[in-house]
């Protein structure tokens, strides 16, 4: 299959970055052109390549990838290499160290060691990676990065045959907009943002309010509220709020209003701006907090003693239009191991190893056999956090955070400076 | 007597050289690790701060990419942060950052002063054992002290408590955006830099000249401040100095006490930048900034620590 697509793709990596650069001189203005694609579409489009010869894909856009004829997969049925040392590149604290043992020990006759190296943001990852200092054999991205990844050269198309376990999650994740034909790709977790508070310090219902974004913005819970560190997420709960479901929006006058809203909540309700409301708000230092899915499962953990994690609550729209994201595993190019490489993504696919790594990180793989009722029967979540749980359906409906064009990029990155800069 | 004799010891040692005619280059290779060091770790960071800070963005992957060589650097990064700091987003946490640390400055100075000074003229015996105490926060990382205070200064927290008499009052939100707590945390956090530089100086005061300027008639008042103050100016250049540059830097304290944008610091400002991708090359030129905000103190602190030594030889 990935040779025949392979055979007809009649670009190699470096005519693909050829082309576009030429493409990129034939287009007198990028700035325009996006304009004009704003302009069309009531600024929903993502223009699907642009100067830099990055392909943006969106769900209205999927796209292919195209694999360079000196990057094949590897051939099916090869033997794991022995006595390696399988390099991870995550997030700290993001896969559970029992999978990592149980791999080891199915692979025993191998004498295979897992080794996890960790990142603090994409920018570190992603300069450490190109450097090629370390060569680390799975990378642990979000959707976004795939393009970068691919036209960099950094990633090795998968050799499907070793990964049977893809028929454990949900289908979509075999053909994602993102990743057609998932050639390099397997999903990692499912999350969405949405809101996070305790039901002791906080009376009112927030996920009752006509619009629960607005509590981040009341006076009334001044002091004691935590926004996303993270430009993408306030920036699209603030889009959210407004009503406006395209969380990669490219108009300036939007972005500007987006931006004098921020303002506004940095000066009046003065949140935190962390990423640890996993236990900022079971122990107590917050009451109301913007929050991803994953990290309100996981916060039950972080209850004090003789608490009762019932108190802790999590709203999502109920119409599943919210925001809504996966992270990704690939094998890098540059990976010593790649047979071991393959042979732990079909583990962590597993559904055993998937749902511990679920009960260790709080975020939630997608695999078929999880619902929310399931997982409340098991006790697994308490009532009040089923809405944490991420539903298929939802993943349809929600919106997404997708790559984004540079010039655009750029408003993003200065808003987020000057909420930053506390004005 | 006993300050005197340190000082006559290098010019037994003086002659030698001049003894044997050609000089041995053995001496002047004993600076190499010091040259080496220098070039390592201060020209070549340097160098890599500011091929950053004029460098480029990468177009696919948009990290910053240096650019090594000086004839082809940009300037577009260091003209965004100029813009911005005059009139712009980063002029509020510059100025911001001088009144926190002015002011926590000061309060170090006020709390070390009398610490300092009771432990060089008063303690005594126990000298030793304060010193230790005043030493010992140091043996707990500065991140387990700044989490202890998260814990008590929280609403229900201990500090709250106390001052509301069991809940009886309403609580103080200390953690949600204050100034006045990173104020304090940063005074808290650095006070013992100050203590030290001052207890040395003012140990160095010979008890007899203020038993002098006290038989010459001078009131208490009038000792400290003729005779302790200006003498202890060294000391306390030292100590500002100490304190006021790694909190010029710092966002530690305030990503720990506050974390709210309201009370962002130049040390935020290039922890978002680093942290933002692409935003390599701006905190390359908040960074240079720090750097040349810290010269001015520099200069000053070599300065008088010059003029003193001039006038104490």
């Amino acid at each position: 299959m990935s040779e025949r697509s392979q055979a007809s793709n009649p670009f190699s990596r470096r005519d693909f970055l050829a082309r576009s650069a030429m493409t990129a001189a034939a287009i007198p203005s990028l700035g325009a052109l996006l304009a004009a694609c704003a302009r069309d579409s009531g600024g929903s489009a993502t223009p699907s390549a642009s100067a830099t010869g990055l392909q943006l894909a969106s769900p209205e856009n999927p796209v292919k990838w195209p694999i360079a004829a000196d990057n094949a997969p590897i051939a099916a049925g090869l033997k794991p290499e022995q006595g390696a040392t399988l390099r991870l590149y995550n997030y700290p604290d993001y896969i559970d160290p029992a999978a990592l043992k149980s791999f080891e020990k199915k692979y025993e006759s191998s004498y295979v060691k897992v080794e996890v190296s960790t990142f603090n943001d994409t920018n570190e990852s992603l300069a450490k990676i190109r450097g090629g200092s370390v060569p680390f054999d799975v990378y642990f991205p979000s959707y976004d990065q795939l393009g970068k990844l691919v036209a960099g050269g950094l990633v090795q198309p998968l050799s499907q045959s070793y990964i049977s376990n893809i028929d454990n999650v949900w289908d979509e994740f075999k053909n994602p907009f993102y990743d057609q034909g998932w050639q390099f790709t397997v999903p990692y977790v499912v999350y969405t943002t949405g809101i996070g508070w305790r039901t002791d310090k906080i009376k009112e219902d927030i996920g009752a309010l006509a619009n629960p974004y607005d509590a981040l913005w009341d006076t009334k819970y001044t002091g004691r509220t935590l926004v996303l560190d993270d430009y993408r997420e306030v920036q699209a709960m603030t889009l959210l709020r407004s009503g406006n479901f395209n969380l990669n929006e490219s108009d300036p006058a939007v972005m500007a209003k987006v931006l004098e809203e921020l303002l506004k909540m940095s000066q009046t309700v003065r949140p935190k701006v962390a990423i640890t409301n996993y236990s900022d708000l079971p122990e107590g230092r917050v009451d109301l907090v913007q929050a991803w899915s994953g990290d309100m499962v996981l916060a039950q953990s972080y209850m004090p003693e003789g608490e009762d994690p019932s108190v802790l609550r999590y709203w999502f729209p109920k119409d599943g239009k919210g925001a809504i994201d996966n992270d990704t595993m690939v094998i890098l190019r540059g990976a010593k191991n790649p047979v071991l490489a393959h042979l732990f993504l079909n583990h962590m696919l597993d559904y055993d190893t998937a749902f511990a790594n679920f009960a260790f990180t709080g975020y939630q793989p997608p695999q078929k056999k999880i619902t929310p009722e399931s997982l409340v029967a098991e006790k697994f979540l308490p009532p009040g956090l089923a809405a944490a749980t991420v539903l298929p359906s939802s993943f349809t409906k929600g919106s997404r955070k997708l790559e984004l064009a540079p010039d655009v990029e750029a408003i993003w990155q200065a808003n987020w400076q000057q909420f930053k800069a506390g004005g | 007597m006993s300050v005197v004799a340190p000082e006559s010891a290098p010019e037994t040692v003086a002659p030698r050289p001049t003894a044997r005619r050609r000089v041995s280059p053995i001496w002047p290779a004993l600076s190499i690790p010091a040259i080496v060091w220098q070039l390592l770790f201060f020209l070549l960071p340097i160098y890599v701060v500011l091929s950053l800070a004029f460098g480029d963005l990468d177009p696919i992957f948009r990290t910053s990419i240096p650019i090594w060589n000086p004839l082809e650097w940009k300037f577009g990064q260091v003209q965004f942060v100029i813009d911005n700091v005059f009139g712009g987003f980063y002029m509020d946490p510059l100025i911001r950052t001088f009144v926190f640390v002015g002011i926590a400055t000061m309060l170090c100075l006020v709390i070390a002063f009398p610490v300092a000074y009771y432990t060089a003229r008063y303690a005594g015996k126990r000298r030793g054992i304060l010193l230790f105490l005043l030493l010992a926060p140091f043996w707990i990382s500065y991140m387990m002290r700044m989490l202890a205070w998260v814990n008590l200064l929280q609403n229900d927290g201990l500090v709250n408590s106390i001052i509301t008499l069991g809940g009886l009052l309403g609580p103080v939100d200390w953690l949600s955006g204050r100034p006045f707590t990173v104020i304090g945390g940063l005074t808290y956090g650095y006070v013992p830099y100050m203590i030290l530089p001052l207890y040395a100086s003012l140990d160095r005061i010979a008890p007899n000249l203020l038993e002098a300027a006290r038989d010459l008639g001078a009131s208490k008042f009038d000792v400290f401040r003729r005779v302790i103050l200006p003498m202890s100016i060294p000391g306390i250049a030292a100590g500002s100095l100490l304190v006021t540059l790694p909190m010029l830097g710092d966002y530690f304290t305030n990503d720990m006490l506050s974390g709210s944008p309201q009370t962002s610091m130049l040390g935020n400002l290039i922890n978002t930048s680093i942290s933002t991708p692409g935003g390599a090359g701006k905190a390359a030129v908040l960074i240079l900034l720090l750097l040349l905000l810290l010269v001015g103190p520099m200069i000053w602190y070599v300065r008088t620590t010059s003029k003193s030594e001039g006038l104490r030889t």
